[in-house]
């Protein structure tokens, strides 16, 4: 997550790869009860989560999409 | 001496570190992401430690003659999926752990068209324009050379290729730096 890009970012990057007919289908919201269902994120990082970030933004503090495109 | 400028071998360090650490039994991830009917064409092991972030295969537009890239193939939920798709998948991770997991998920399938293959993603070790389709999940954000990553997929694409992946992302406004700077949120 800390590496993540934008979605924006993401797609200037593909298309600067060489990539075109670029789509995003999905974007799902992951918040940090979705977060804690990954052994990937410690109690230590998840509990930091709870502690620093506004409710309301811990709901959304990433978003998983599904993105397609062909090789021009 | 050389210097990562990028830290790319202090993050390999912490994914190889966190995913080496990941036990069996995280079967929710791959209940939320994926159907029971699809569940179905899965060998437990693989499912057990699937940890994808979306299921983008349910868009990937595999042909029976294709043949598949998964880029991060982890424990192999999404290899043993595409495999039941297409001509063959070669299953790219690199760490050898995940690799043996899923080839043990391939045979227990009775799937003889998954390849398993050592290597990273910033240095894809395949031939030019020699896969038909690259899938990933949750993989690419984990890069600390995302553009590398991305124009290794389109080397190795054939013309007219396709990529169809799942992955994270962030929205403009910044996590809290205490978080950003943990090592579990440059592996999760």
């Amino acid at each position: 997550m800390a590496g993540a890009l934008t979605e924006r970012d993401f797609v200037a990057k593909l298309e600067k790869a060489g990539f075109g007919e670029i789509e995003v289908l999905e974007r799902t919201p992951m918040s940090v009860d979705d977060a804690a269902l990954y052994p990937l994120f410690t109690a230590e990082v998840l509990e930091l989560m709870r502690t620093l970030i506004a409710p309301e933004r811990q709901q959304r503090v990433a978003v998983a999409i599904v993105v397609r495109a062909r090789k021009a | 001496m050389s210097r990562d400028l990028l830290h790319t071998d202090e993050v390999k360090a912490i994914v190889r570190d966190a995913y080496g650490a990941v036990d069996a039994g995280t079967r929710a991830v791959a209940r939320k992401l994926y159907s029971p009917e699809e569940l179905a064409l899965v060998p437990d092991s693989a499912i057990d430690r699937a940890l994808g972030v979306a299921n983008h295969l349910r868009h990937a537009e595999l042909g029976p003659d294709d043949v598949v890239l998964d880029l991060g193939c982890g424990a192999g939920i999404d290899t043993i999926l595409a495999a039941r798709r297409a001509e063959r998948v070669i299953g790219l991770d690199f760490l050898p752990a995940m690799l043996e997991r899923t080839h043990a998920a391939a045979t227990e399938a009775g799937l003889s068209n998954v390849e398993t293959l050592e290597g990273e993603i910033e240095a894809i070790p395949l031939p030019d324009a020699s896969v038909d389709h690259i899938v990933s999940n949750g993989v690419i954000n984990l890069s600390a050379r995302k553009s590398r990553v991305l124009a290794e997929c389109a080397r190795v694409l054939r013309p007219g290729g396709r990529l169809t992946v799942s992955d994270l992302t962030v929205e403009d406004e910044e996590l809290p730096p205490e978080i950003l700077m943990h090592p579990a949120t440059w592996a999760g």
